[in-house]
């Protein structure tokens, strides 16, 4: 265990983004909505020791009920339009929604127009756009950034 | 006819093969059935639909089960025998035409999903259950339905790759890998020596993030953060090493069909191995902190336990499977690729339990830091196949990914594709995962679903 924290350490000493200025925070629930997997795999390396983006306040939240943000990975499949509109529709105001990736930006989408509902915001009022095949880590942290001076948190 | 495609299924599931994927040609006119010899070949078993009905297989092979319900709802066909036919893709009927019924004093059921609390992707469970006893889970997937594969249908065979690779991010080089065999297979050519090295690097450094994220996940499961954030970590690190190699931190567009662009120096080259040995280093001392913690090793023993008969039966593949005692592992009979003198690796005591996966993953992992340190011996140059065969109407390539054997096969013809299947190793495990979490507590299902980690967007496609 000991050797493990140490590593962990020296990780963050070497490798870590620098600390935020100043103190905030948004709750971020995470929905994927026909995505390949890629959004969510970076989505998790997120929180690697190597960005650790709780640092800057971002935490995922288990349910819609508890967060600020919903981040919609993937095309909107038929399947789980109904779905992503019962979690939307489950949040607390003021929320806000990040169209996370290419597919949710409706950009470069493969698959039948018969299986696909359309981009996330052809379903939901989408506030941030975060390009990408996938999006990088530090793009999460870029566009969480970005969201928390635009609502001024 | 009928009688005929029964008792050859029946014969070609002798002398040692296994059942590889089963699926409905375009238009739903015919079904094939593949089986895969222990020397690596195909044998496909196909029937005519009469008035859109053909016999099951199930009573003869079970691991046909899901492959049959997706021909169903995707192509319209019945199969007579496969009774009750649930849906499987279909998501228009009613609980208890998808749910076994199941009945008696205190049973209830516990719906989860398909959002989940975590980054995850989207399905469905429901759980069974006599107070936290699980007696049987419904997963319901396919939520994530994209219809990659009849999107394809009618493009030329090389803008089918995009379908076949962006299926899932996870399994991206083997799914292009697979891919771009079976349009070699199909046109006629042979990869050579310098096409199968690089395709075989980018196969194991896809192999080392992934099992590098899955024991993270195992750790993340228990609750055990250091050991969590360390792989995590490790995990990063393998990503950044594909970026620098292919540009892309997922390998995406790093294959090609018919041969290889990829062209990296000997400095590069170096650089890769060094980098290897590096996260090879970290990790062992990281897997060797896990082994000596006792609150962590508690809780993998005797949980989501798979006995080799089940395994063999339900048609597990990958480490799940090796984990059981099989020994299955197609880089062992892969002659398109370069794993000259592989042989899988086993544990002293393959138990099948939450533990023996997690072991049996620590083990590929240190393989696969040996494979690629033997295979970045020297700069990459750009690679082309080489005629070598006669063209095939149906071509069939088979991977071994992270999660186990994945068949794709491309009927064509005159270079269009007629109907492209893709069948990935987490589509043969899911099965297989309901049924381990039989009898365990329900507590233990997200450590018992984590020790298989499976994909669900190259099963939904």
């Amino acid at each position: 265990m000991l050797t493990l924290l140490r590593d962990l350490r020296h990780l963050r000493r070497s490798l870590a983004l620098p600390a935020p200025d100043r103190g905030r925070s948004l709750a971020v629930r995470h929905v994927d909505a026909g995505s390949c997997n890629g959004c969510e795999h970076e989505l998790t390396l997120a929180s690697a020791p190597q960005y650790d983006l709780e640092r800057f306040g971002f935490g995922i939240v288990a349910s819609p009920r508890h967060a600020d943000v919903l981040l919609v990975t993937g095309p909107v499949t038929n399947r789980m339009h109904a779905p992503l509109l019962v979690a939307y529709n489950a949040m607390p105001e003021p929320r806000r929604v990040v169209a996370f990736g290419d597919c949710a930006l409706g950009r470069g989408v493969l698959g039948l127009a018969s299986e696909l509902v359309g981009s996330v915001e052809d379903v939901l009022p989408v506030d941030v756009r975060v390009p990408g095949c996938p999006p990088t880590p530090d793009a999460v942290a870029a566009a969480m950034i970005e969201l928390c001076d635009r609502v001024g948190v | 006819m009928i009688a005929a495609y029964r008792s050859a299924v029946a014969e070609a599931l002798t002398d040692g093969r296994r059942f590889a994927g089963l699926h409905a040609t375009a238009g739903g006119a015919l079904v094939r059935a593949a089986f895969a010899a222990p020397d690596g070949s195909i044998r496909l078993e196909s029937v005519a639909a009469q008035d859109g009905r053909v016999p099951s297989i199930v009573d003869l092979v079970p691991a046909a089960g899901w492959d049959e319900r997706e021909a169903a709802d995707l192509y319209g066909l019945g199969f007579d025998g496969h009774e009750p036919l649930r849906p499987l893709v279909d998501h228009d009927l009613d609980l208890e035409h998808w749910t076994v019924p199941v009945q008696g004093a205190d049973a209830y059921q516990i719906a989860v999903g398909p959002i989940h609390a975590g980054v995850i992707e989207s399905g469905h469970f429901r759980f069974h259950v006599v107070g936290d006893r699980i007696l049987h889970v419904d997963a319901r997937l396919f939520y994530k339905h994209r219809g990659l594969e009849r999107a394809a249908e009618g493009r030329p065979l090389e803008a089918g790759l995009a379908h076949a690779m962006r299926a899932c991010a996870a399994c991206a080089v083997t799914n292009s890998v697979a891919y771009a065999h079976a349009c070699e297979e199909a046109l006629g050519l042979r990869p050579t020596g310098d096409l199968a090295r690089v395709r075989t690097i980018l196969l194991e450094l896809e192999r080392m993030w992934s099992h590098l994220n899955d024991i993270s996940a195992v750790c993340a499961g228990v609750g055990l953060a250091a050991g969590n954030t360390c792989f995590a970590a490790l995990t990063e690190q393998a990503r950044r090493l594909n970026a620098t190699l292919t540009g892309h931190r997922f390998g995406f567009g790093s294959v090609r069909v018919g041969g290889s662009a990829l062209d990296l120096d000997d400095g590069t080259v170096a650089g890769a191995r060094d980098e290897v040995s590096a996260i090879a280093a970290v990790a062992r001392r990281g897997w060797r902190e896990l082994l000596f913690n006792s609150s962590f090793q508690d809780r993998l023993p005797d949980i989501g336990a798979v006995s080799l008969e089940d395994a063999r039966s339900l048609g597990a593949v990958g480490p799940a499977a090796r984990a059981s005692g099989l020994s299955d592992d197609v880089r062992a009979t892969s002659d398109r690729l370069a794993y000259d003198g592989f042989a899988a690796v086993a544990l002293a005591r393959p138990t099948g339990d939450a533990r023996s996966r997690l072991e049996q993953r620590a083990l590929e992992l240190n393989q696969c830091f040996a494979l690629l340190d033997d295979l970045l011996d020297r700069r990459i140059e750009p690679a082309a196949a080489v005629t070598g065969a006669e063209p095939e109407a149906i071509g069939i390539g088979r991977v071994e990914s992270p999660r186990g054997a994945t068949l794709c096969i491309v009927e064509q013809a005159a270079g269009r594709i007629e109907r492209l299947r893709l069948r990935t190793g987490s589509y043969a495990n899911w099965p297989v995962v309901a049924h381990a979490a039989v009898g365990d507590l329900l507590p233990d299902f997200p450590l018992i679903n984590k020790s298989f980690e499976l994909c669900y967007a190259c099963v939904d496609r």
